[in-house]
């Protein structure tokens, strides 16, 4: 626990420190990205790697927070910094009242579910009149710290940064808690785990709703950076894009989300720069070969492989 | 009075044969899972890829509905290469393993025909049954008749070979029980790289008879794949027979939900019809556990 605490202060760090000196705008919104990319992962990564319950409809919990955003400037007059605890609390509860009836089921049973529950609750926002509709929301301009916005992307870029430091922090501490323990066995072998006392269903409705609340709180900052909400951000298209990010990095590490943003932002931006403009599905081709690549030959994705390479050579040397 | 009964009577026929579209692509899902535990998450993608190629061989002359038989041979080796390559590598990993790399693919072919034919929406060319035909106030479109004839015989094809074949007997053998039909001499590496062949030969010939009504695009397989996931899990995921019935209640649901609710919300009690079932009743209609 240790040694992740330091590689996560050296790593938040040196990020910071190139926040202040980067002054490049287009190298400041590729940082922005990247961070909120690795949390929205690393949370998806609670639920579908820990707790082993592959979600194709995280993104309904980004919108949560991106709404919330959009509600308090818009509709509500309140600063957006209420939107990080009122879109938690709504991602949470709507974790909760998914979770219950759902994470009884298991494997593709539970993935074909979030798909029809994404559906629903696109269909639900999209005829919201409250919610914006189709056309959702633009947020009123206000710069300040009080109303979350920034002409400089620099606060932006350290905002998230500090998110992103609490994601990390909090999923290491979910490594090493009882939270995380049960979850690990639960993964290996539910019957065994049932057996002595785990319960299933309270233990990953936790994780659900602390991984809902994470994307929230990236669905906020999201909203505020771009002041602009509307039903793509709950897409089934951008639950896609946050599963790929998971698992490219590796299911269940805590460094494979932030490895997988990294590859998705970088890539994103390189298809976008030489092949000229996104949308042409070179960027798609690349993540899909890089998927069926890692599941057919290294199914715990790029982390969880330097994770077991590094563990396999510290065995070989306390044996020598 | 009489008004009503024949609004009633073209919503059930219209159900009945959107359902039946449904069923077409639903048939190779539930064969494939039936047989190896496997849901294919590009599914829809593998009907997208169906539809380019009937609407390509449109384009040197081959309606659809001739191109059928090509189509559905392309897929089948297509089906056997993917499996080659990717599913059956899958199979040796976790379990989770066929569920991303499946999506993998989804990735990858929906990337591919985004950066070979664009996003444009594309239909065959030389299209037969144009028309529609009228009896007892009640109208259906000459292809949709087409399309739901064309499910009928797929889906009692595949069910006769199933059940009745010396092939499908070991296919069977399979679903049962992996190990006993181990021993008993079945070759599950081949007969797997069947089914899956088969199921892809299925959606290429249902991607033939959608391009009598509709359009391709990358992105069709998505609209199609989650009812036929939903048909599938109603019916009960592997039941050949269950895809139908699944296929029926969904097509149903959708056209008297889009009627008496609103168009909008035409999906909605397909979802949540399917949520129930699958917390109620997680083994479908039909099938047993």
């Amino acid at each position: 626990m240790r040694r992740s605490l330091a590689v996560l202060c050296g790593v938040v760090g040196a990020l910071g420190v190139a926040a202040f000196v980067v002054r490049d705008t287009l190298v400041l919104d590729l940082l922005f990205s990247l961070l909120l990319f690795a949390v929205l992962g690393q949370s998806w990564n609670w639920i579908s790697g820990y707790a082993g319950q592959i979600s194709f409809s995280h993104a309904i919990f980004y919108g949560c927070g991106a709404y919330a955003a959009a509600l308090a400037t818009d509709a509500w007059h309140i600063s957006p910094w209420l939107a990080f605890p009122i879109g938690a609390l709504a991602a949470a509860a709507l974790a909760l009242a998914i979770g219950f009836p759902t994470l009884a089921l298991r494997g593709h049973y539970f993935s074909i579910a979030t798909i029809a529950i994404g559906a629903l609750v696109d269909v639900f926002v999209r005829n919201s009149h409250w919610l914006g509709g189709a056309n959702g929301f633009e947020l009123p301009i206000a710069t300040g710290f009080a109303s979350l916005q920034f002409v400089d992307k620099t606060p932006y870029v350290l905002i998230a940064l500090a998110l992103f430091a609490l994601t990390q922090w909090l999923t290491i501490a979910l490594e090493h808690s009882k939270l995380g323990y049960y979850l690990r066995a639960l993964r290996a072998n539910h019957a065994a785990a049932a057996s002595v006392g785990i319960v299933e269903r309270r233990w990953k409705l936790i994780a659900f709703c602390g991984s809902a609340a994470l994307a929230s709180a990236a669905g906020v900052l999201y909203a505020q950076y771009t002041l602009y909400v509307d039903p793509g951000t709950i897409a089934l298209s951008t639950s896609i894009d946050i599963a790929l990010i998971g698992v490219v990095g590796g299911l269940g590490t805590i460094w494979g989300p932030p490895v997988g943003a990294l590859i998705y932002v970088v890539l994103s931006k390189f298809v976008a720069l030489e092949l000229g403009g996104s949308g042409k599905g070179y960027d798609l081709v690349i993540y899909g070969l890089l998927i069926v690549v890692i599941a057919t030959l290294q199914p715990r994705g790029i982390a969880g492989s330097i994770v077991d390479a590094l563990r396999r050579r510290r065995a070989r040397e306390s044996a020598a | 009075m009489e008004q009503t009964l024949t609004v009633f009577a073209q919503l059930l026929v219209a159900g009945v044969l959107t359902g039946l579209l449904f069923a077409l692509v639903a048939v190779g899902l539930t064969l494939v899972y039936g047989v190896m535990d496997v849901v294919n998450f590009a599914h829809g993608e593998f009907l997208m890829l169906a539809m380019y190629a009937s609407a390509g061989l449109s384009l040197l002359g081959l309606q659809p509905l001739l191109g059928l038989p090509v189509v559905a041979a392309a897929l089948f080796l297509f089906g056997l290469v993917v499996y080659r390559l990717v599913i059956g590598r899958l199979l040796q990993g976790p379990s989770e393993a066929t569920i991303f790399g499946t999506f993998g693919l989804l990735v990858l072919m929906q990337g591919l025909a985004q950066a070979l034919f664009t996003s444009d929406y594309r239909s065959a060319r030389h299209l037969p049954f144009q028309g529609t035909v009228h009896a007892g106030g009640i109208a259906v479109s000459q292809a949709s008749l087409v399309e739901a004839l064309g499910a009928l015989v797929l889906t009692g094809l595949l069910f006769a070979f199933v059940e009745y074949t010396e092939t499908g007997r070991a296919l069977r053998a399979l679903a049962e029980d992996r190990v006993a039909a181990t021993l008993m001499g079945i070759n599950v590496g081949r007969m797997n790289a069947l089914a899956f062949g088969l199921g892809s030969a299925c959606v290429g010939a249902a991607g033939a008879l959608l391009m009598l009504s509709y359009p391709v695009y990358p992105t069709v397989g998505a609209e199609f794949a989650l009812t036929a996931f939903i048909v599938v899990a109603l019916g009960g995921f592997g039941k050949i027979q269950g895809a139908l019935v699944g296929a029926l209640i969904v097509g149903l649901l959708e056209v008297f939900g889009g009627f008496y609710l609103a168009p909008q919300f035409k999906m909605v009690p397909v979802y949540v019809a399917f949520l129930v079932i699958v917390l109620v009743r997680p083994q479908g209609l039909m099938g047993r556990r």
